[in-house]
């Protein structure tokens, strides 16, 4: 098996950024579909409605009810498996996910404060649900990750002085760069430049003239080195989301090498 | 009627924002800077701050007709 090299530029439970290497374009595309349309998420897929006497339809609860992320822990269920939640607010109030009780404690709203409906007096909504364990290809709501991207790491190199009376033109470059010419560099991000060492851009406004300052640059991708850009619904935490992700590359891998073989 | 759950675009789930975002830009006597507001609540991006700068509640509006 290779071994890849994964460096983390910022890491938080449901947002993330890191720099993986050496891999192919296909294989960080394949990544990010991954993270995008094969990871198992639960969500809200059947509704019982006991009463609704709010100003919308069954229908438009059932899909607000949907799109509420749960927190799903990994390896727990399989595919189809269902868990019962249920909701009974009655107004003047506002119904909020926090209020679904669910049946397993393990199962819970991922955030609790989002309005599913407001209700005047004498109105109540009492419904049971079926959340269901599938994939984001099934369905939007099932997406475990969110605006999920990536792109290549760009590397910054210094070819000549700007000429004494050019222009201050702003070099705006966006994402992170791999320091190349760390003698040329001011310390924007509050470290002592060094070769190799990654910068976020935002550090120094987008902008590379105030790295780089009167200084002629040349900014070309590392091959095979990409930043992703990793942000999740809540159903569980981005290492979680990146391991499922692969871990769903390499059963089609390995059911492919199986059906393949005579 | 009822602010999104998620962002259409990107899916991102914004109502749990909506009522700070509300009170903090329309309901208190100095209003903030919507853009200021956005950027503490962590909505970055455009596709998922139009979700809350462009509703309208309309529950209060619709419910006597019910």
């Amino acid at each position: 098996m290779e071994e890849y090299e994964v460096q983390f530029v910022d890491r938080g439970d449901r947002e993330a950024r890191f720099v993986a290497r050496p891999i192919t374009p296909a294989f960080a595309n394949g990544i990010r579909r991954a993270m995008i349309a094969d990871v198992p998420t639960l969500s809200i897929d059947t509704v019982r409605v006991i009463e609704n006497s709010s100003v919308m339809f069954d229908e438009q609860i059932g899909l607000r009810l949907g799109l509420v992320p749960l927190s799903t822990p990994p390896g727990d269920f399989e595919i189809g498996d269902t868990v019962t939640l249920s909701l009974d607010v009655e107004g003047p109030d506002t119904a909020y996910s926090g209020d679904l009780v669910s049946s397993d404690g393990l199962v819970a709203p991922a955030d609790g404060n989002v309005p599913i409906i407001d209700l005047k007096e004498g109105q109540r909504l009492e419904i049971e649900a079926e959340a269901v364990l599938d994939v984001g290809r099934e369905h939007a709501k099932h997406q475990g990750g969110v605006a999920v991207g990536y792109r290549h790491l760009q590397r910054v190199e210094v070819v000549g002085e700007t000429g004494e009376f050019d222009d201050d033109e702003p070099q705006i470059l966006r994402g992170v760069i791999e320091e190349a010419a760390a003698e040329h560099a001011v310390a924007t991000d509050g470290q002592k430049p060094e070769n190799g060492n990654l910068v976020v851009t935002e550090t120094f406004d987008n902008d590379l003239s105030k790295r780089y300052p009167g200084k002629e640059l040349a900014v070309t991708d590392v091959e095979n080195a990409f930043v992703f850009d990793v942000e999740t619904d809540g159903s569980f935490t981005v290492d979680d989301l990146v391991v499922q992700a692969v871990g769903t590359i390499e059963d089609r891998a390995r059911e492919l090498k199986e059906a393949v073989q005579l | 009627m009822m602010v999104p759950v998620r962002c259409f675009t990107c899916g991102k789930v914004v109502g749990e924002h909506w009522e700070e975002f509300k009170h903090r830009t329309q309901e208190v006597e100095d209003p903030e800077d919507p853009a200021k507001v956005l950027d503490d609540l962590g909505v970055e991006r455009h596709c998922c701050r139009r979700m809350l700068v462009s509703h309208k509640d309309l529950v209060d509006i619709v419910a006597p007709y019910q």
